[in-house]
Parts: structure tokens; C-alpha cells; sequence
């Protein structure tokens, strides 16, 4: 398929060797979207849409949903449109503060989430997750696997920064499934007018 | 170490050294020997550059010993940036090697007869006091590597630079690295100034030919030392987060609670925090072939301190840390990583506190000096400050003197000291610190999480409102007591989460002096320390209504949560109920 041709987003796809996936953390740290099911709680989609096992979601330390630290992860729903950003354990009194259902959760129980009433109907939607510090390398080649949703301008702004030694790390690079090099990357244009992209990035590993 | 040295710089021919016993301070170290120093010698209504203020400088209780974490110096004296008792403290070198060449302390003295500049050279053989004006206004950086050229390069610096000199109330003491830096600093309340009005410039230390402090029972040290670095090690904190990302690891995650303070504490986020993240500054630290995992001195374990390469890869600064990249960043709305890099070189090498500093320039631009987001603006008010021009003196005076400069009503001090990057409406607990610390708005001031463990007053219930007060009493107190041994706070966090690693602590701190230290003697320590420094402080004038928060901080609503610092004034001031 030829790319002026395609319609919906277009799904970029970066076949690395292992390490290099690192170089899309940072993308993580500012947030992609996933489609995945609402109306159920932060522990359900850990578990079940991100692939977190137990001894993984102990590692959370801090859960951030819609810019409120959580406790109870089963009773918190995530929603169509929700914000949920992952962090491992903090440093310092505040990072004590903010992980979930500690000594010190009573320091900022100002913003402490708290699911509000209502029956939460189960469906599907778009969710944003941010991965923050150790979780960027845990999480992220799964979530990266599986594909995210990225701005346009987000991805255009990310492909621009990278070095030669980024380029040339990469054994494919296709869009829609059609092999590209580089250079043939399309125009900011053309990839702003879609508004979004979806990306993937498959690790020796994964393609196994 | 079993000494103190005084240095009167006031005596008829210049300053004179004098070495006396430690006599009634022994088993003091750290924090706990310079408020105990200031607190019994020091006139409380003293002018805090006048000749009755005195400069303590102490190593902790296990500094130059083979104790891990044990490389922390205090300095104390009454702040000339909140009137009230002050202690700083820092990494880098010369805590251990004070501590090798015998020395609980150094205390400045008196008041200087002219206007020379002196420099202390101390060794072995004994403290050399000289006259030098070379060194005259010299940022620190020029003066270590001038050091370095006379002495050698096996010293270690305690030195001030320009603002030190200009008696500035935000200038700082700068401690020299591992590779002989000036990037270490006791920042806090303004103690280069009183260096600076004692005229010394810089004590160069050289423990050449001095060996190891050695413990009462060395296999039991050596025992609780191998348990204690486990712990560190085994820690999610000390042993990954920190190491990996350094403090600054702390941006993303205050940025999404609402809790990062932005264009001077009016908002709990800011839009470029990914670009000055922890997880960024690493990525571009490795990229430059700089380090983001580096120890401040020799001993560390946690290794949360790193350098900061320029686009070319050359060395530009270390690592700037989390208050510092919040103060100069997202507090004043820049999310240019170089050049905050770049105000943090300028901050250590003019000698003055990043989170003073950084606090100002935010309070400045609000006065309309220059816009948010203006790096280039921030880094000319900071040259401003090193030059001493008329702007400078203003600003180097710290974030209130600038508010009252220029008529600015939102400045986020207490006791006259700017607030570090925690929102307190976010964040309320850390606020009632912030209120009742006797050193002024401190992140640290109650840092050391160990309440699980001291049971300090009891079991707390945290979940009720006044549990915050408590909460923030307990933890006043371990962090008094922490700070007083010479550990990096760091350790806090193993501490918290693992009891055996406390019990570890305990045990370095009992094979090394032969004691039998407990939980409850922690806690008495740190009990004592605050109350001698309360207690200073009520002598120098301090009532409860300088135990507030400003009061816009209750009616000026935080977004994204839009809340204000809801604790009473009443429970502020139960606070120090024990």
C-alpha cells in the first residue's frame, strides 16, 4: 500500500535489535495512548491489559490516576479518556508521600484520589499511560510491542531529535506493513494531517 | 577525633589557631555539634556577620571512618538569611578527611582587625593561617584549581566564593568532590556570608600520611558495615532509582500529583517537566559520555550524584540535582536542561544556594525583570549576582529581600527562606514542616522517614488531620539525629522499609564507639538537638507566629486541585509537644 493511500492512522513499525528500544522511553515519560477496557479497575488493567504479574505491581510504587496518587487499586475504575502514569519507588520524604497506601499517604490526602459513586459500565476506550524512572525499561518494551498511540507532532518532534546512530540502529522500518529506509520517512505534513500515529517497535525478542 | 579547632580571627596578628579538647561537646558530630556549639556560645540577638557569631564546620560521628554513607559536614552559625540558628550540610571530601586528621570541628571566631583575605592550610603537622587578597573575589572553581597549584592535588577545599565574600545571605560553603570540585555545598541560610565576615576565604585540607579512623570493635563494624551497604543496596531506592536518575528523578511524578511548583508556586504543573526530567537529564548525561551514576565522596554506596557534559562532551557541571533543576526550571518556567546545567555551574562557582537562587529569579521575574521562561535573562541576574552590581546585591539576598525590593507579595519563604519544590497545598504534611522547622522552609528539615522503626512518640495515626503534626514531629526528630551522625539523609529510605537496616545503622554507630545506642537514644538525640535549637531561636526572638506559612498559601487556590494549606495554626503549634 502506498502511504498517500492510507486512510486511517498510520501504523509505524521499528524493528530493533534489543537495547535500542531504549531510545523510545522517552516518549513513555510523556504519556502514550492505548486503547484498552474501561470501566474496570487500575488492578484489572495492570494485570490484564498491560501485563503487570504481582511481584511487577509491587514494583508500582506510585499510581497517578487523572493527577491523584492511589491506594486501593481495585476500587479505582479507569475510565474513557483516563490519565494513569506508573512510577516505582521514590526518593526522598515526598516520594515516601505519594507511594500507595503508605506511612505518609496522610501528607497529601488534599489529592488523594477517591473513586466518586456511580455504576462504571464496562466498554472500551482510549487511555493514556505514563511510565515513569525503572518502569520506562520494565514495561515499556511490552507496551511498545503491542503498539501506542502517538500525536503526530509528537512523533514528528521525536524523529527529528534522534542522532545518525538511531537511524542506523534499526533492521526495518515499515508503514502499514510497506518496508521504508529513512529517508523515505513521510513528510511532517502528510503525518500532521493524520493527526495520529500508531507505533510499534519490535524487539529481537519479541519477533522470536 | 577528639579535638576542636578554634581560629580567632580577630587576634591582635591575625587570625591565631588554637586546638583544645572537645571537652563537654564529645560524642557530639555533625548537626548536633554545631547547634550545641551556636546554641551555648553564640549571643542569640548577635548580628549574625558581627564578631559574636561564630562558623562551626564538624564532620558526623563516623566521617573518615570505613563506614559507608559517613562523608556528610555540617555547618552551623546563626543565618543571615533568617536570623535564626542554621545548619547546612553537604557531601563532597572534607568531612572525611577533618575527620582523619583528628578534628570534631573547626570553629571561626571573633571579628577580623582588617580587611586581608586568609587562607588555612591544615595537614599533619599542624593549621598554617595565611594573608592572601590573590584571592580576592576568585568564583571557587579558579580558587581550588589555584589551590591545587600551591598544595597539590591530594587536598581536599572548604572555601566561599564571590557572594561569600560580598556577605551575601545566600551564599554558600562549597566542599570540594572526588575529583576536587567545587560542587558540593552546605547551601542553606546563607553561611558563606559568615565565612565571608570571618575573611576567610579557604581551608585547605590534606590528610596525607593519616590513616583510617579505626572502631572500638572492629569485626563488629565491620560486620554491621557489610549488613548496612546490603541494605542500601537491596533498597528499590538506594539501589536502583537513585543510582539510575539521581533526585531529579523526582520531576515527572510532582509534575503529575499537581505538586511541581511553576512560575513561582502559581501552578502545580508545568508543561516542559519531560524535557527536564530525571529520566531526560540521564539520557542526555549518557549520550555526552558524562555519568548519571557518581558518588559525591569516597564511601558512597547510593552513587545518586553524576556529571552533566556540554553539547561538545565536555565537563560542565555535576549533576544538577532535583531542587536545583525545579528551582532554575520549571519555578521559573524553563525547560532548557543546558542552561539550568548552566546556572548550576554558575551558583557553585559564584558560591551561592540553586534553591535560594532559583527561588529569586522566579520572584523577579514575577516583579517583571524579565519574563518566565527567559533562561538567558536568568543567567545574566545570576552573573548579576556574582558581580555584585547593584541588581546582584538585591537578588543575592535571597527571595524575601527581592519581594520587598520590589514589591512583590508572592514570596514563598518562611523564616525568611525560600520554599524548596514541594507545593505545600499538594503536599500539606511537608508544609507543616516547612512552618515549624527552626531552620526556615526546608525539604530536609524532615526527611529522615524512620517512623515505622523509632516509634517516635508512639503510633501515629496517620490517617487522621492531626497525624500530619505528628507525623512531621517524628520526623523532624530522626532527621536531626541522621543528620547529626554524618550519614547522607539518603539512607533514610532503607531505613524505613527495612528494620534490619536500622538495626545495621545502630550497630556501625555502637562497634565503632563501644556504646550500646538504641532506638530510644535516637530519638533522644534528635529530640535534643531541636530543642537546643528551639531554643536559640525563642532567645533570638522567634514566637509562634514565625512558625507560619505565607498567608497566601491559605487563600490562593493550587491548580490542578485547586486546594490551599488547610493545618491550623493551632496544630502548627503542637508541633514541638513532646
Amino acid at each position: 500500500m502506498r502511504i498517500e493511500n492510507i486512510k486511517s492512522y498510520p501504523r509505524i513499525t521499528f524493528y530493533v535489535d534489543g537495547p535500542l528500544v531504549s531510545y523510545f522511553f522517552l516518549l513513555l515519560q510523556q504519556g502514550v495512548t492505548v486503547r484498552s477496557r474501561t470501566g474496570i479497575s487500575v488492578a484489572s488493567l495492570l494485570r490484564e491489559e498491560i501485563g503487570a504479574d504481582p511481584m511487577m505491581i509491587e514494583k508500582i510504587q506510585s499510581i497517578i490516576l487523572e493527577g491523584k496518587p492511589v491506594d486501593d487499586l481495585e476500587s479505582a475504575v479507569i475510565k474513557d479518556g483516563s490519565v494513569l502514569a506508573l512510577s516505582a519507588a521514590m526518593p526522598g520524604l515526598v516520594g515516601a508521600t505519594l507511594r500507595r497506601g503508605g506511612m505518609y499517604s496522610s501528607f497529601r490526602c488534599a489529592i488523594t484520589y477517591h473513586e466518586t459513586g456511580g455504576e462504571h459500565v464496562q466498554g472500551e476506550g482510549r487511555v493514556q499511560i505514563k511510565l515513569f524512572n525503572l518502569l520506562m525499561a520494565e514495561l515499556g518494551p511490552g507496551l511498545l510491542q503491542k503498539g501506542v498511540i502517538l500525536r503526530s507532532e509528537d512523533f514528528i518532534r521525536f524523529a527529528a531529535e534522534q542522532s545518525t546512530n538511531f537511524w542506523k540502529g534499526f533492521s526495518r522500518i515499515t508503514i502499514d506493513g510497506e518496508p521504508l529506509s529513512p529517508g523515505e520517512l513521510p513528510d511532517s505534513a502528510w503525518l500532521s494531517g493524520k493527526g495520529e500515529v500508531i507505533l510499534t517497535v519490535l524487539t529481537d525478542r519479541a519477533r522470536a | 577525633m577528639d579535638k576542636i579547632l578554634r581560629i580567632d580571627v580577630g587576634a591582635e596578628d591575625g587570625p591565631k589557631a588554637t586546638t583544645m579538647q572537645v571537652g563537654e561537646y564529645a560524642g557530639l558530630g555533625g548537626r548536633a555539634l554545631t547547634s550545641a556549639i551556636i546554641s551555648k556560645e553564640v549571643p542569640p540577638l548577635c548580628h549574625p556577620l558581627g564578631g559574636d557569631n561564630k562558623l562551626v564546620i564538624a564532620p558526623g560521628l563516623l566521617s573518615g571512618s570505613a563506614s559507608a554513607m559517613s562523608g556528610r559536614i555540617s555547618v552551623g552559625g546563626k543565618s543571615p538569611l533568617t536570623g535564626g540558628i542554621k545548619e547546612a550540610n553537604s557531601g563532597g571530601q572534607p568531612s572525611q578527611v577533618l575527620a582523619r586528621l583528628g578534628y570534631n570541628a573547626i570553629v571561626l571566631e571573633g571579628k577580623p582587625k582588617n580587611n586581608d583575605l586568609y587562607k588555612i592550610f591544615i595537614n599533619k603537622d599542624g593549621v598554617k593561617i595565611s594573608a592572601d587578597n590573590s584571592l580576592k573575589m576568585l568564583p571557587n572553581y579558579d580558587l581550588v584549581a589555584k589551590m591545587k597549584s600551591e598544595f597539590g592535588d591530594k587536598i581536599s577545599c572548604i572555601s566561599i566564593g564571590p557572594a561569600g565574600e560580598m556577605k551575601m545571605a545566600s551564599a554558600t560553603v562549597a566542599f570540594t568532590d572526588m575529583e576536587q570540585r567545587p560542587t558540593r555545598h552546605a547551601g542553606r541560610g546563607g553561611l558563606g556570608a559568615v565565612m565571608g565576615a570571618k575573611n576567610i576565604k579557604v581551608i585547605v585540607l590534606d590528610d596525607t600520611g593519616m590513616t583510617m579512623r579505626a572502631p572500638k570493635d572492629p569485626e563488629k563494624f565491620k560486620d554491621a558495615n557489610k549488613r548496612f551497604v546490603d541494605g542500601l543496596k537491596s533498597h528499590a531506592v538506594t539501589g536502583q532509582g537513585l543510582p539510575a536518575y539521581g533526585t531529579n528523578v523526582l520531576t515527572n511524578i510532582l509534575n503529575e500529583v499537581g505538586g511541581y511548583p511553576t512560575y513561582n508556586f502559581k501552578q502545580g504543573r508545568f508543561d516542559g517537566a519531560s524535557k527536564i526530567s530525571g529520566e531526560t537529564e540521564a539520557e542526555t548525561e549518557i549520550k555526552r559520555g558524562a555519568l548519571p551514576t557518581h558518588g559525591c565522596h569516597r564511601g558512597c554506596v547510593i552513587q545518586c550524584s553524576g556529571t552533566y557534559n556540554d553539547k561538545d562532551g565536555h565537563f560542565l557541571t555535576k549533576q544538577p540535582e532535583y531542587e536545583t533543576v525545579w528551582a532554575h526550571g520549571g519555578n521559573c518556567g524553563i525547560s532548557d536542561l543546558d542552561k539550568i546545567a548552566m546556572m548550576d555551574f554558575l551558583d557553585d562557582n559564584y558560591g551561592i544556594d540553586t534553591i535560594e537562587t532559583g527561588a529569586t529569579i522566579a520572584v523577579a521575574m514575577e516583579a517583571g525583570l524579565a519574563e518566565f521562561g527567559d533562561a538567558d535573562a536568568a543567567i545574566r541576574m545570576i552573573h548579576d549576582i556574582g558581580k555584585g552590581t547593584h541588581l546582584g546585591r538585591i537578588l543575592g539576598g535571597g527571595a524575601a529581600a527581592t519581594g520587598k525590593a520590589y514589591g512583590v507579595e508572592r514570596v514563598p519563604v518562611v523564616k525568611g527562606q525560600a520554599m524548596p519544590a514541594y507545593d505545600p497545598r499538594a503536599v500539606q504534611g511537608i508544609g507543616v514542616t516547612y512552618a515549624t522547622s527552626p531552620m526556615g522552609a526546608d525539604h530536609t528539615a524532615g526527611y529522615a522517614v524512620a517512623q515505622n522503626v523509632l516509634k517516635v512518640g508512639g503510633d501515629v495515626n496517620a490517617l487522621k488531620p492531626e497525624g500530619q503534626v505528628e507525623l512531621s514531629r517524628n520526623l523532624q526528630i530522626a532527621t536531626a539525629a541522621i543528620d547529626s551522625t554524618g550519614m547522607c539523609l539518603f539512607i533514610a529510605f532503607a531505613v524505613l522499609d527495612q528494620p534490619e537496616t536500622f538495626q545495621a545503622f545502630l550497630d556501625l554507630l555502637n562497634a565503632f564507639y563501644g556504646m550500646e545506642l538504641t532506638g530510644d537514644g535516637v530519638t533522644e538525640l534528635g529530640k535534643k538537638v531541636l530543642s537546643m535549637e528551639r531554643d536559640f531561636n525563642a532567645r533570638a526572638g522567634f514566637t509562634s507566629q514565625h512558625d507560619r506559612l505565607p498567608s497566601y498559601f491559605k487563600t490562593e487556590k493550587f491548580a490542578p486541585h485547586n486546594v490551599t494549606f488547610g493545618v491550623k495554626d493551632e496544630d502548627l503549634d503542637k508541633v514541638f509537644n513532646w
